[in-house]
């Protein structure tokens, strides 16, 4: 069985994100970037099914620019066997993204998707949705286990309340939630192995796939400051409070 | 020149760092510090699991080939988690000392030992008259049939008392303080006549004082040439004293971003006790210095593995002059600039202060340095004093 895993360039995830000063965007320049946390659990379950035998071979695809391929290479150094990057310098939406990936999907012949439930920068979480739509494929969207058989693949979900789960017949688009697995760090050995893995250069045209931006940002801007709190004096004065100043009673 | 990191060293980078982010906080290493040895047995075994004991040594003997530059990566970032395991110890000195000095059978047997995580080494090198000179030796080795036998007390063993095995110095022949005559001895740390007492040193890592009466090794155990060791022990501590300049940055950084970040904090007045310029000029002078010491120990972890012995010397001891004078500048600004709190237990910024102390007198203080410097000509070697 062969898996795809999309991975993402993003904002390392224990970087502050600060605003452009223009508010067009979030500031990218000389800030650190690593793989979304998401996508690297992603990984990490595809090389846990291919290490105990139910895969055979791990793409890992990233759509961005140039820089996106330490993104992939550290993808192949956690253990994938070969990495695609599709180039593309501006920013691509969740649509153009499962755009492109069902044009890889088509060319790849995976049994098995696995993606990132979001990314950090922009949580949309539409990319894995939306390729299931456009493929016609089932999903299985945050996934907290795993099981995948010969042609069916049972994903547990974390849903509010509580836990599902579903019977998805393959070829199925999973996402995976944050309690899947702990990721593992690249040791040295597969750093080395990961220097001789191939990594083919692509653009979205290569799979017929129109990326171009449908949405316009209008702004962006930081959160809001935490106000100081105050200290209640009694369970009384509380309650009063959240009734007549919150309103929330 | 070109100062970016290649893409395996930017992997290797990333994957320790994060490890110490995840398993290295000031509340873990507190945990870890109470364990039987002093540091953690469970945080050896992801090193090696990572290969990180591996590192320097030669493909052919298990090994990754790393230079220079990738321990100081890995240092710089066990420097910022103040690690408390014998990396420095096992992997950097005594793992030096076989790299450069040993036979390829002892190469073969020690080294995937190492690697592994199964074998702990230490250095004992230091002695009580011999203050920061290497070939100050009076533990004496005498010839025994085919063996050797050991007399002597080496001081300041750093982690000694975890140590599986010991390499010691000890002088073959001539007398102390020639560079003639002295040879490394691979010792067993529960050898008849080797004793050893265990101590916490002032940053809470761990040291023993060895006392070896009559121990016996035999020829097997001579690493290189019995009275001809000193070029192999001076390249290792050049290496040694790179590897503690990087460890020192990592150090560094952190008690930087600390203080920065406190500085933003902490209110006093009614204000960020940031807003007031005082403060901010030493801030500013703050980062100046880690500035300074990141440079110079980057152009020491390249300068470490030159061959010609001057100017890896005059490189080397360059640059531990800055780290040492950096500690105290950096490290007085950050306790100041806490107040009261920078010299609690409970604060990290205290801790990170001892240790880099310790790390500037660990072979050679800055003035001792800035002594062998100026004895070589200054930085660019022709500033020869008379």
């Amino acid at each position: 069985m062969k898996l795809l895993v999309p991975v993402k360039r993003v904002i390392d995830a224990n970087v502050k994100a600060r605003v452009k000063a223009d508010g067009s965007g979030v500031e990218l320049a000389n800030v650190k970037m690593a793989i979304n946390p998401f996508d690297e659990i992603a990984v990490e379950e595809a090389i846990r099914l291919k290490e105990a035998g139910k895969a055979e071979e791990i793409v890992v695809v990233s759509i961005g620019p140039a820089q996106a391929a330490e993104t992939l290479r550290t993808a192949l150094a956690m253990g994938a066997d070969r990495a695609i990057l599709v180039k593309v310098d501006e920013l691509v939406e969740p649509l153009g993204v499962a755009k492109v990936l069902k044009g890889v999907v088509e060319v790849e012949r995976p049994r098995l998707v696995i993606l990132g439930k979001q990314a950090i920068d922009d949580d949309s979480n539409q990319t894995g949705q939306m390729l299931a739509g456009l493929l016609g494929w089932a999903q299985g969207t945050f996934a907290s286990k795993v099981e995948v058989a010969a042609d069916r693949a049972r994903v547990t979900r974390e849903v509010d309340g509580g836990l599902q789960t579903v019977d998805l017949k393959l070829p199925a688009i999973i996402t995976v939630d944050l309690r899947l697995n702990q990721p593992r760090y690249a040791s040295l050995p597969n750093i080395m192995k990961a220097k001789k893995k191939p990594l083919d250069e692509k653009v979205p045209a290569d799979f017929g796939a129109d990326v171009k931006a449908k949405l316009k940002v209008i702004k962006t801007e930081e959160p809001s400051s935490r106000k100081t709190g105050v200290k209640v004096g009694s369970v009384a004065e509380l309650v009063d409070k959240l009734k007549n100043e919150a309103g929330v009673l | 020149m070109n100062f970016d990191l290649s893409e395996e060293q930017r992997l290797l980078k990333d994957s320790v760092e994060r490890l110490m982010l995840d398993s290295y906080s000031f509340g873990d290493r507190r945990k870890y510090q109470t364990e039987k040895r002093g540091f953690s047995e469970a945080m050896w075994a992801r090193y090696a699991e990572l290969g990180l004991l591996a590192l320097p040594f030669a493909e052919e003997h298990g090994g990754f080939g790393g230079g220079a530059v990738e321990t100081m990566i890995v240092m710089e970032a066990f420097g910022k988690a103040l690690i408390l395991e014998p990396y420095f110890a096992t992997v950097v000195l005594a793992g030096g000392l076989l790299r450069l000095g040993a036979s390829e059978a002892q190469k073969a047997e020690l080294i995937p030992l190492i690697a592994e995580g199964r074998t702990k080494l230490a250095f004992a090198y230091a002695e009580p008259q011999s203050r920061y000179d290497l070939v100050d030796v009076e533990t004496r080795a005498k010839r025994d049939g085919d063996g050797w036998i050991l007399n002597g007390s080496k001081d300041l063993v750093l982690h000694g008392d975890a140590a599986d095995k010991i390499i010691v110095s000890a002088r073959t022949a001539g007398d102390t303080r020639e560079n003639d005559g002295v040879g490394l001895f691979l010792v067993d740390a529960d050898a008849p006549g080797l004793t050893r007492r265990g101590y916490p040193t002032q940053d809470g890592l761990r040291a023993a004082d060895i006392t070896l009466e009559r121990v016996r090794v035999e020829t097997a155990n001579v690493i290189g040439d019995p009275a001809g060791a000193f070029p192999v022990i001076s390249r290792v501590a050049d290496e040694a004293v790179a590897a503690l300049c990087a460890e020192a940055v990592g150090s560094f950084t952190q008690m930087q971003a600390i203080t920065l970040d406190y500085l933003k904090t902490r209110e006093q007045f009614g204000k960020k006790i940031g807003s007031f310029q005082v403060l901010q000029h030493r801030a500013v002078d703050m980062f100046v210095d880690l500035e300074q010491s990141r440079s110079m120990a980057i152009y020491a972890a390249i300068m470490a593995v030159e061959s010609d012995a001057s100017e890896r010397e005059r490189a080397v001891s360059a640059a531990k002059v800055q780290i040492g004078r950096s500690a105290k500048a950096i490290g007085q600004q950050s306790i100041q600039l806490h107040g009261g709190i920078g010299m609690t237990m409970e604060h990290s910024v205290g801790h990170y202060f001892k240790h880099v102390t310790m790390l500037d007198t660990l072979f050679g203080d800055a003035e001792h340095h800035l002594r062998r410097l100026a004895a070589l000509g200054g930085l660019s070697g022709d500033q020869r004093m008379e």
